[in-house]
């Protein structure tokens, strides 16, 4: 990696952090690497400055605390793939995990790292939406939680402000009958998505839905949330037409563009694929029990 | 084609292997001293798996300075002005390098392998992404990178032609317009075999059928880019370059004609090398521009590459377009092949084969049949892209031809309704038809195709896979099956020396031994490996040959200084070629070892026998008086028979009669999924027949190795370019390599049909699994759709291509999920 020269800083508390980010000129900050690092190889980034959050240990941490399932900054991909705390309760998160590019790549690179960087082809966004998720950021006014719903503006645009550090991202500990799941199609092992799909769906004691949320990867200028198919599912019970009808709503509601991952045309069919198995798979582990049709 | 040749011995098969493929490990022969059949674990794993590796990149000498190529962003433009001052201001920057300044030295342009004149440095136009334009030489990397950064080119684009057809065109872009009688891109035609007789024979024929396929353009991409440190030293008038090199013999010839350094004045040395597969066969003009920077400024100058510009600017393979046609009677023999190709040599005729073989050896694509005639037609363009046609893993063009002849057998078995097993088994040459001579001239040496298939077919479970195919049929099933046959031939082990050279130099090889006072052995090949295992596979030989133990045995390879001559490894040529002549060299020392054994033995040296199984010789009839390699090499030093030259030493040079054609059948069983396109393997089934075999485990290796990047071919690399001539797949992200998950298990298996004419009865098998697979994988995935009329898919079929396929053909099917959902205690809707 034969980066342009920069200035390296390694802070080791959130507050030493936060005071560099306001004082340097454009920094950048530095968490896995996984996105930067490439970059920088490219030279498609040349930092003057780059802030390495490596040494903050008070960011390294992965629990449940206050109603919250809560992962700090530091916390890797691995770390969400191994923790005994992300199983079928979370099924989305334990789908996903094993899912992110490479080992290699789950080893450094972090989750909220790959939130920040904002790329659409990112699947923790979806989960993040799926979740109805909230990004904690620490500024030089202090601490503020933005919805997910909120966070994602553009490719690589967030609403973070510049001189904000994400130390957390969150997402509510599950309902009793909440079951989630994500489904991602790409060309092999390390590649971005080609699609992907988080359901989250939670039933209440007459097996109807209560809530349904569908969040997409790479298939929109952001993450995003397939709504109409959301309000579709809403105060249904689960079914197979019924899946068939909401995945059919949100193929119409992503914007995927023709790329090298495949045309458009097959990437909407390719949603409403995974909407629907997504869907399943939430349905099953929100407690029923799901059965395949024989052929 | 054959050629007389004194150096053919007669072919030794008498360590021919039983054909079993238990577990049992064979110890048929061998002797338990490491010989032939036995699986040695290799020699040069220890350096390898502890770290210990010396790579170019790892070579680091006193004041050794740092290379960074400045490229061009464009694919077609006109080289305006350079301006290096901003570089050469900085403080770590040494010099800044243009053509003009190669111009000086006489080192401007470079021949390439096929003698077309490729700039080292672009002088006046640009003709693909990546060229190299200047280079900035620093005394670190990373200021050699920034100063490429502030190097300054001024350009005038032009239009770039990316296709090849295109290319032809009338009103395309003249790319070369520096050579004299160039008016257009067309670079050469080419034919083979003989059209009057082919089309009479399709005139009259029952059946033809035509598929129109494209060989995409891919990369060999070695785990190791291509690099050098290049060290002259003004004392000795010498010229060192460590570089990444699969022919380092070669390349120190084309060094010394490009420099005018005397040859003896110049070392090549290729050290350890992380994969070649074809692409360290070239001469680059990284390697030209650092052993210029090091003649003028005195300093070892090291160049390595980035992973991008070893893709986007070094020999890619492939990139045929190509039209195949068979005609064939009712009962489906097939009586004439007709091919039509046009070839995208990018933007210099730098493909690397033998000189005298413009299209390589794609006239092999009569495959494993006896075809009554053949014809084949080609055109060859000159495109704003990178220059290549390497072979990559694969002898010259084998890959294309297979993949034609193995994809249009199928074609015809799906017209006439016969099963793909079935046609095939009626067109093999069969096996006692060999020595056979195909309608393009080629002279096979030996095979029994029927005897692979037929293996191949009982390993895979053919018939329950048919009927699961045609259950799933039958069901409207979410994934179909399919399955897939290649009965590949493969053409290795180039020479002999009167059809093939590598310019002008005949492709021979060699091999040295030295047997030692206290017993042990020195092999020098002219071969270098570049992870074939030949540290372990040629000691084995030797072993074989000689009655040593293998341990004692050790190979030297890459160094021009030290080594024999030899044309390097590629197109599966080192054992047929450098092992051949290791065996002859062996069975020299041999012979000089009866007559020292007759001195020690106070017996006539022609009472002197050597016996293979306890690796001794012995006086006839008399097994007690006997004496081993170990004492007949202290005799040899201390107590040399009068009259005869002290010493145990022998070189031999063996330039093959013929080539040698392996050849195997691999059956691919896959799943597709009708809502998605993906395609999983049910079952990889490959039996090879590579004559006799050395190393079982080594074979196995290369076997997996060439199956998984077949694998890749079919279905995830290629080179890609847009419009502009950008290259849009020239990175890691972008050309995918397959990982271990991309790889199914895979259950091998094998025939012995040796050679007759290779001293050791071997073919050679590198590449073999490279060159069989794709078209398995292909017909698998046709197969699972032509019941509907799928007669092809193009590669790289990733899942949107084959998506694409089902579309068109009315099978994609329509997500739904064919499930039921229970709710408590009742079940709920029921759809599907």
């Amino acid at each position: 990696m034969k980066s342009a020269p920069f200035e390296h800083h390694e802070p080791t508390t959130v507050d030493e952090a936060v005071s560099l980010l306001e004082s340097l000129d454009g920094p950048t900050i530095l968490s896995g690497g996984q996105s930067l690092v490439p970059m920088l190889r490219f030279r498609l980034a040349n930092p003057d400055v780059v802030v390495d959050i490596n040494g903050i240990d008070s960011l390294d941490y992965l629990h449940e605390e206050d109603g919250y399932l809560r992962i700090g900054a530091l916390a890797r991909h691995a770390d969400v793939e191994d923790s005994s705390l992300i199983d079928e309760t979370y099924g989305s998160f334990a789908d996903v995990a094993p899912l992110v590019a490479d080992p290699q790549v789950r080893n450094r690179g972090t989750v909220v790292g790959s939130v920040a960087q904002a790329d659409p082809k990112g699947d923790w966004g979806s989960i993040l939406l799926a979740h109805d998720g909230e990004v904690i950021a620490r500024g030089p006014d202090g601490e503020r939680t933005i919805p997910a719903d909120e966070f994602f503006l553009l490719p690589y645009d967030t609403t973070l402000d510049d001189t904000e550090l994400i130390t957390e991202v969150r997402v509510p500990t599950p309902a009793p009958r909440e079951g989630s799941a994500y489904h991602k199609l790409k060309r092999k092992t390390g590649d971005y998505a080609m699609a992907g799909v988080a359901a989250r769906l939670v039933l209440d004691d007459d097996d109807v839905i209560e809530t349904a949320r569908l969040g997409m990867t790479a298939v929109d200028i952001t993450n995003a949330r397939a709504t109409d198919a959301e309000a579709h599912l809403e105060g249904e019970r689960p079914s197979s037409e019924l899946f068939e009808e909401a995945g059919g709503l949100a193929a119409e509601e992503s914007n995927p563009e023709s790329d090298e991952h495949g045309d458009a045309g097959y990437k909407e069919r390719m949603v409403d694929v995974l909407a629907q198995r997504a869907l399943g798979d939430a349905a099953e582990r929100a407690g029923l029990v799901k059965r395949r049709v024989s052929q | 084609m054959s050629s007389d040749h004194e150096n053919a011995p007669e072919a030794d098969t008498e360590y021919q292997h039983a054909e079993d493929d238990g577990p049992q490990p064979e110890k048929h022969c061998g002797h338990g001293r490491g010989g032939m059949g036995e699986e040695v674990s290799r020699k040069e794993d220890k350096r390898f798996i502890t770290g210990r590796g010396n790579y170019v990149d790892d070579i680091k000498k006193p004041d050794m300075l740092h290379c960074e190529i400045v490229r061009s962003p464009h694919a077609h433009a006109r080289v305006k002005d350079i301006d290096g001052s901003r570089a050469e201001a900085m403080d770590d920057v040494v010099a800044v390098l243009t053509a003009e300044d190669l111009l000086e030295h006489d080192l401007a342009t470079m021949p390439t392998l096929m003698d077309d004149t490729q700039d080292v440095l672009v002088n006046e136009k640009v003709k693909f992404q990546s060229q190299e334009v200047a280079a900035v030489i620093a005394t670190d990397r990373y200021t050699a990178k920034d100063g490429a950064e502030k190097v300054e080119v001024d350009y005038e684009v032009l239009d770039p032609v990316v296709d090849a057809q295109d290319a032809l065109d009338a009103e395309a872009p003249l790319i070369r317009d520096e050579l004299d009688d160039q008016e257009d891109n067309h670079i050469f035609d080419w034919e083979t075999g003989d059209k009057d007789a082919t089309e009479a024979v399709f005139d009259a024929a029952d059946v033809t059928i035509e598929e129109d396929m494209n060989y995409q353009r891919l990369h060999p991409a070695p785990i190791e880019t291509c690099g050098a440190v290049a060290d002259w030293d003004p004392g000795m008038d010498k010229m060192t370059v460590h570089m990444t090199s699969q022919a380092p013999h070669a390349h120190r010839t084309l060094f010394s004609q490009v420099s005018g350094i005397p040859e003896h004045k110049v070392r090549i040395v290729s050290p350890d090398v992380g994969g070649g597969f074809g692409n360290k066969v070239p001469i680059y003009p990284g390697y030209v521009v650092a052993a210029a920077a090091s003649f003028v400024l005195e300093q070892p100058v090291k160049w390595v590459e980035e992973r991008s510009e070893n893709i986007q600017s070094t020999g890619f393979a492939r990139d045929y377009d190509m039209t195949g046609e068979l005609a064939a009677t009712e009962d489906g023999v097939i009586e004439g092949v007709k091919v039509d190709v046009l070839a995208n040599h990018g933007a210099y005729n730098a493909a690397a084969q033998p000189t005298k073989f413009p299209a390589g050896f794609f006239n092999i694509f009569t495959g494993s049949y006896d075809i009554e005639a053949a014809y084949g037609s080609l055109t060859a363009a000159f495109t704003n892209t990178a220059p290549g046609g390497v072979a990559y893993r694969c002898s010259f063009r084998v890959t294309e031809a297979v993949y034609l002849i193995e994809r249009l057998v199928n074609v015809l078995a799906d017209e006439l309704d016969v099963d793909p097993a079935e046609i095939r088994r009626r067109n093999f040459i069969p096996s006692d038809a060999f020595p056979y001579e195909s309608a393009t001239g080629w002279n096979y040496d030996s095979g029994d195709y029927e005897k692979a298939l037929d293996k191949a077919l009982e390993m895979a479970d053919y018939e329950h896979y048919r009927e699961e195919q045609q259950r799933r049929i039958e069901n409207d099933a979410d994934k179909l099956l399919g399955i897939g046959i290649s009965s590949f031939t493969e053409i290795v082990g180039a020479g002999p020396g009167e059809q093939c050279d590598i310019a002008g130099i005949e492709m021979f090889d060699s091999a040295d031994i030295r047997v030692n006072p206290t017993g042990n052995a020195v092999l020098r090949i002219g071969v270098q490996t570049q992870g074939q295992g030949h540290e372990t596979t040629f000691a084995q030989i030797v072993a074989e040959e000689l009655g040593m133990d293998v341990d004692n045995i050790s190979v030297e390879h890459g160094d021009t200084d030290t080594e024999p001559y030899g044309l390097g490894t590629y197109g599966s040529r080192s054992t047929p070629v450098a092992g051949a002549a290791t065996a002859v060299a062996a069975r020299k020392v041999r012979d000089k070892a009866k007559s020292i054994a007759a001195n020690e033995l106070e017996a006539a040296e022609e009472d002197i026998e050597w016996d293979r199984e306890s690796g001794e010789f012995h006086v006839a009839g008399a097994p007690d008086r006997s004496i081993t390699i170990t004492e007949i090499a202290a005799g040899a030093y201390m107590n040399h028979p009068g009259g005869e030259e002290p010493g145990l030493e022998a070189t031999n040079y063996y330039d093959p009669p013929e080539m040698t054609y392996p050849f195997g059948s691999y059956i691919v069983v896959v799943e597709v999924d009708r809502e998605t396109g993906e395609v999983d393997f049910e079952k990889f089934v490959a039996v090879d027949d590579c004559g006799n075999r050395i190393n079982p485990m080594i074979i196995e290796g290369q076997i997996h190795g060439g199956l998984a990047q077949g694998i890749a071919t079919a279905m995830l690399e290629e080179v890609t370019y847009d419009d502009n001539g950008n290259v849009t797949g020239g990175d890691f992200m972008n050309y995918l390599l397959p990982t271990a998950n991309e790889i199914p298990n895979f259950d091998t298996g094998h025939t012995v049909t040796p050679s007759p004419h290779h001293p050791i009865g071997a073919k050679g098998v590198g590449e073999s699994p490279t060159v069989g697979s794709p078209p398995a994988i292909v017909n698998a995935v046709v197969d699972a759709m032509n019941h509907a009329g799928v007669s092809h898919v193009e590669m790289p079929m990733t899942p949107d291509v084959v998506w694409a396929a089902l579309d068109d053909a009315g099978l994609a099917h329509k997500p739904a999920q064919n499930v039921e959902f229970e709710f408590d205690g009742a079940s709920g809707s029921a759809d599907d």
